[in-house]
This record gives structure tokens, sequence and C-alpha cells, in this order.
């Protein structure tokens, strides 16, 4: 049967995203199959001084810190009035939202009895950071489901029950939003927290009593940037209609906040007189100059451009330089700083990888057939190329 | 039980015969195999460093980090001594594993359905007041169980009165303290113990989950404070539009 036929009845056309979209997917069923058939020691490459790898360090620290703009901006505009962010609320929220549910997918893969993850609920104990973590993310996971709910509700065709939902969920609100930016401070902080118990391990550069203060200060501008990351790709190629100055106005409170973050680090390691480490010729010293290059310097320079500020393209890499930052402190933290203390060298596995990679591109799609069918962002009247069934996907 | 039961290791004594290993093997019934480092199936090894042979297994810390990290509390420090853990409550999150600053837990990674292992201290034989079956196993008495002022005030008593110990009895500041001490001949970084922190490792992490109250009330305070005032002003505004509509209605010369 010939390509032309199958688009007659609907077969999805072959394009270059599709098949890159297809291939992850098909590398991340194997991964699943690895991990939950085959266990962690064919899955993974970890090993007891290396318990903890790819899944908490990109699922979960770089999950639930990349997903922060959802709170951020949820309490610009509602409790603090900034009511110029709301076209993008909706956006931010959902890609929290999502955010958190990869965090959650994550969790299964993370967790050596995944069937046992509802244990916190019921058996306590209030000593440990992890225990305040998952509660927060439960908590704060459901939170951000009922703030995207009636994105989702104001599509069904019943008049009566969407207008009861849509008044509750009017009702509570502001409830929601300040729990939700509680419930995220609380939890961004302790994931920093969780690393507290690791001193004499983790390397000087990063193991500092305020851990939980570096996590949070740091979660924010990078989740921000991620909104604007995500904003832009629905403007280029989703048909989105947003004033740009939007984009600009959050690359505007990006900056100062990476300076105090950087500030932050410094006073620090001034304090804990850790200077010495600086100029080590180490590989952990490298990876740090990396980290703070990455997450502040260049982007710093950058957003002090008018001309970055401004063009939605130079601020969409400028935004993918403080994530990659963001990312390569996250996994400095929960890998590199801790490998020359455990004498482990750990490189994940490819699978390890491919399910990570997986279930960053289900959100991705997810997000983007949320886009297209809700009403996440305004749109310009469709193009003469979307009415066209064989036009080329726009991933 | 009033006392609580602790270990102590002299490694002066110590001759390798791995006796200790056999008996910890046979009693959980695993492969008897010698193993050179702690396993699922190895709970206690004899490390050889140099000419000395060193015995490791958990330290049974008083204020253990596993125990303050587990986010299900499977892992527990009994008043008997012993650190359990408790198979049927583990999520299999891995903390104690990061947590632990000896670096003694293992995961079973070959299992499907894999759990935590270490030493739980024969906290069972103890309960009935047998001594752990790697103690009891030892043919020098470089093991020795007992009450744990006892045992400290013996490895107190060999340091002082033979001058060829380190004047240091490791695991009695180690973490805050264990229940597992060791005494030697060589110092204790050549044998490959680790620099842990003097205080309890709970500690580390209290001050933060302290906070946590602290930012639920000021920052709910500070958040409510903050709406209460946006939706004032957007009161305000209202009220000042509608009146300068009014106004504007009223007369249009005045403006």
């Amino acid at each position: 049967m010939s390509t032309k036929s199958l688009t007659a009845i609907g077969f999805p056309k072959i394009t270059l995203w599709r098949t890159i979209v297809a291939l992850i997917f098909a590398a991340g069923l194997y991964s699943m199959y690895a991990r939950f058939a085959l266990g962690f020691k064919l899955a993974t490459n970890l090993t007891d001084p290396q318990p903890w790898g790819l899944w908490v360090g990109l699922g979960t620290l770089c999950g639930v810190g990349l997903s922060a703009g959802g709170f951020a901006i949820a309490a610009a505009v509602y409790l603090l009035g900034l009511e110029r962010y709301r076209p993008i609320l909706r956006t931010s929220v959902l890609i929290s939202f999502l955010g958190y549910c990869t965090v959650c997918v994550g969790m299964l893969y993370e967790l050596g009895i995944p069937w046992r993850i509802w244990h916190p609920i019921v058996m306590w104990n209030r000593h440990s950071v992890l225990f305040e973590v998952s509660w927060c993310v439960m908590l704060y996971t459901t939170v951000l489901a009922l703030e995207f709910s009636p994105s989702l509700v104001e599509k069904l065709p019943f008049v009566r029950v969407r207008e009861l939902y849509l008044r509750w969920h009017h009702s509570i609100l502001i409830a929601l939003v300040l729990a939700g930016t509680l419930l995220s401070s609380m939890h961004q902080s302790f994931l920093g927290g969780l690393y507290l118990i690791t001193k004499g391990r983790l390397d000087p550069l990063w193991y500092t009593p305020y851990l939980t203060t570096m996590f949070y200060l740091s979660a924010i501008p990078a989740g921000l940037a991620v909104t604007i990351m995500a904003i832009y790709l629905c403007v280029r190629s989703l048909n989105a209609r947003v004033d740009m100055n939007i984009l600009s106005d959050v690359s505007r409170v990006i900056a100062p906040l990476l300076a105090i973050y950087g500030v932050f680090r410094a006073v620090d390691l001034i304090n804990r007189d850790a200077l010495s480490y600086l100029w080590m010729w180490r590989e952990a010293t490298l990876l740090f100059w990396l980290e703070i290059a990455l997450l502040v310097v260049i982007p710093l320079v950058l957003l002090n451009l008018k001309k970055v500020r401004e063009n939605p393209m130079y601020l969409y890499w400028t935004c993918a330089i403080i994530v990659m930052g963001f990312m390569t402190n996250r996994l400095n933290v929960s890998i590199t700083a801790l490998q020359a203390s455990s004498a482990a060298y750990y490189v994940p596995k490819w699978t390890e990888f491919a399910a990570s990679l997986a279930t960053i591109t289900a959100a991705a799609v997810a997000f983007r057939y949320a886009v297209i069918y809700l009403d996440i962002l305004p749109k310009n009247p469709p193009r003469e190329r979307w009415m066209i069934p064989s036009a080329p996907a726009q991933a | 039980m009033a006392t609580t039961r602790a270990i102590l290791v002299d490694i002066t004594k110590c001759i390798g015969c791995r006796s200790c290993e056999q008996a910890c093997k046979q009693l959980h019934g695993f492969p008897m195999e010698s193993e050179t480092k702690l396993s699922p199936t190895a709970l206690t090894v004899v490390e050889e460093r140099g000419d000395r042979f060193v015995r490791r297994m958990c330290m049974h810390c008083q204020d253990p980090a596993c125990a303050s990290a587990c986010l299900v509390g499977a892992l527990k420090k009994t008043a008997a001594g012993p650190v359990t853990y408790d198979g049927a409550k583990c999520i299999g999150c891995r903390y104690c594993l990061v947590a632990c600053p000896f670096s003694v837990p293992r995961y079973e990674w070959t299992k499907l359905v894999p759990y935590v292992t270490k030493c739980d201290m024969c906290a069972a034989r103890q309960a009935k007041d047998q001594p752990p079956a790697c103690v009891e196993a030892c043919p020098v008495q470089a093991s020795i169980a007992g009450n744990r002022d006892d045992i400290l005030e013996e490895a107190q008593r060999r340091i002082l009165n033979d001058s060829k110990y380190v004047k240091h009895i490791y695991g009695s500041e180690e973490a805050g303290g264990t229940s597992v001490f060791f005494i030697s001949d060589v110092p204790f970084e050549k044998l490959g113990f680790a620099a842990a922190p003097k205080q309890p490792m709970p500690v580390l992490t209290a001050t933060a989950l302290g906070d946590g109250p602290t930012v639920i009330l000021v920052g709910g305070a500070l958040l409510s404070g903050l709406y209460w005032i946006t939706q004032r002003r957007a009161l305000v505004a209202l009220a000042e539009a509608r009146e300068k509509s009014i106004a504007a209605s009223g007369s249009t010369e005045r403006n």
C-alpha cells in the first residue's frame, strides 16, 4: 500500500519530527521493558556508591525545578495583581502540570518497588526531607491539576456541569494559588535539602547549609525560562498569538533573579572559605565553572543587551542556555559532585537516557495537543496550510 | 530492656579467619563464598588493608542518618541498640544509601523486587540474650559484644593501657556516636575508615525541616497580605473610575 492511499484513510503522514518522536517512544518502550521486566541491573548503571542517577538528577531535580514557572506566574497574576502576565498564565500552569506528571511517572521508574508509591501517605516519618518532598509533590500536583482543570472542563458539552464546576473553581482559585505557591516554595528548596545529609561527601563547591535557598533561588528563573521557550515555540509553530513584549517583560524579571542567585553563590563560597576550590585543576571545578557560565554569567550578559531582550528568537536561545545551566547545576549536585568521595564513576546507561527522554517527549506531545485543542493560548485564524491535511506537521 | 547493646572490634586482634563472615552468611542462609565488599549477601566482610584486617558492617549509629532519611520509617533505631530495617514498608527510594555516612546499606540491584540489605546486629538473637552471630563465631575475641557503656569502657581501658593503640575509639564521635566501635594500632584513615562528620547526621536536615512551619506561616501571611493589597487596589481603581465617569456624565465642562 502506497503512502498516498494511507494518507487518504487518515494514516498520519511521515515527517521528520514524527519519525524522531516515534524513535524516542520505541526506545522508551524498550527501556520500560528493561526497567520493569529485567530490573535495575540491566536497565541502569546504578550501583551502591551511586544509588541515585539520571532518573533522580534529571527526572526529579530538573523536572520539578523547570516546572517552577507555573507557581511564579500564578502568584504574579493572582496574588500580586500583575495582570500583564495573564495571557501566559494558562501556558505556564500547563507546563508545570505536565512537568509534575513526568516527575510522577519518573518516580515509578526510579522507585525499586513502585507499586508502594502510596506508602508515604500512611507511613510517616516527619524527620525525613524526602517525606516532606513527597507530600509537597503529591499536594502540588493535585493543585496544578485543579488549576489546569477549567481548560478541560470548559470544553464539556454539558452546560450545567460546566457552569457549576467553573463557579466552584472560581471560589477556591485564590486558595489554590496561595497553597500552590507555598507548597512549591517548600519543596523546591527541600529538594536541595535532600543533599544536606551528604556533608563531607558532596564537593565543597556545592555543599552548603543553604542548599535549600540555592535550589529555590535557581528554580524560579529556570522555570520562567522554560515558559518563555514554550511560548516562543507555540508562536512559531502552533500559530499562537502572543504579545512578544510579555516575554520581554518576563526576561526582565529573570535577569535580577539570576543575579541574586549568583551573588548568593559567591557570598556563600566566601563565607565557607571555599574559594580555593575555584582554582583547582579538577573535573568538579571545571563543571562548576560550566554551570556558573551557563546559568549566571552568559545569560546575564545576554539579557543585558536590548537586542536580545526584544528579539524573541535571541530570547529563546538565551533561555535555552539558562535551562542548560540549571540542568548542569542539578546534575552536578546529584551526580558529579558526589563521585570523588564515593569513588564511583557513573555514566548513565542508554536505557536511562531513553526512559527520561521518552517521558519528556510524551509531555511535549501532550503540551502540543493541549495547545492545539484547548484554549491555552489565543490563536491566529488558521493559515491556509493548516487546512490541507497533507501539510507538514509542525512539532 | 534498659541497656543498649554494642560491639567492639579490636583490629590488633583480628587474624582474618573470616569466621564472622561465615557465621553471618550461615545465619542468613546466604551462599558461603567469601566476598571482598559488602553486598546483599555479605552483611559483614573482612577487608585486607596492608597487613591488617578490617571488618566492615553497619555502625548502628545512635542517631542514624538512614533512619532520619527514610520517608516511610522502614529504618529504625531500636532501644536495644540495633538499627533495623522493615522491608514491608520500603518503597525502594534508596535515600538511605545516599544518606549513610559510612556507605553501608546495599541494594538488591539484580532483583525485580529489590530490598535494602544491611546488618541488623542480630536484633532477633539479641532479644533472646544471645550475642550477635559474628561475635559468637570470633575465635580470638577480636569482636566482643555487650552493654554499650561497658563496651566503651573496655575500649577506653585498652587504648589507655597499651601505647600501641591509636588514641581514638572510632565510633565514639563519628556521626554523633555509634554502637559499633573500632580500636586500632594503625591510623583509621589508613585503614579506609570514612572521616564522618562528628555531629549526629539528622541535625543537618533538621534545621531545614524546622523552617517548614515558619515558611508556611510567614509566607502564607505575606502572600495573603499581598493579595489583600492587590484586591484593595483593584477596588479603589474601580471606585475611582466610577466616580470619574459619574462626574464626567454630570458636567462635562468641569473636566
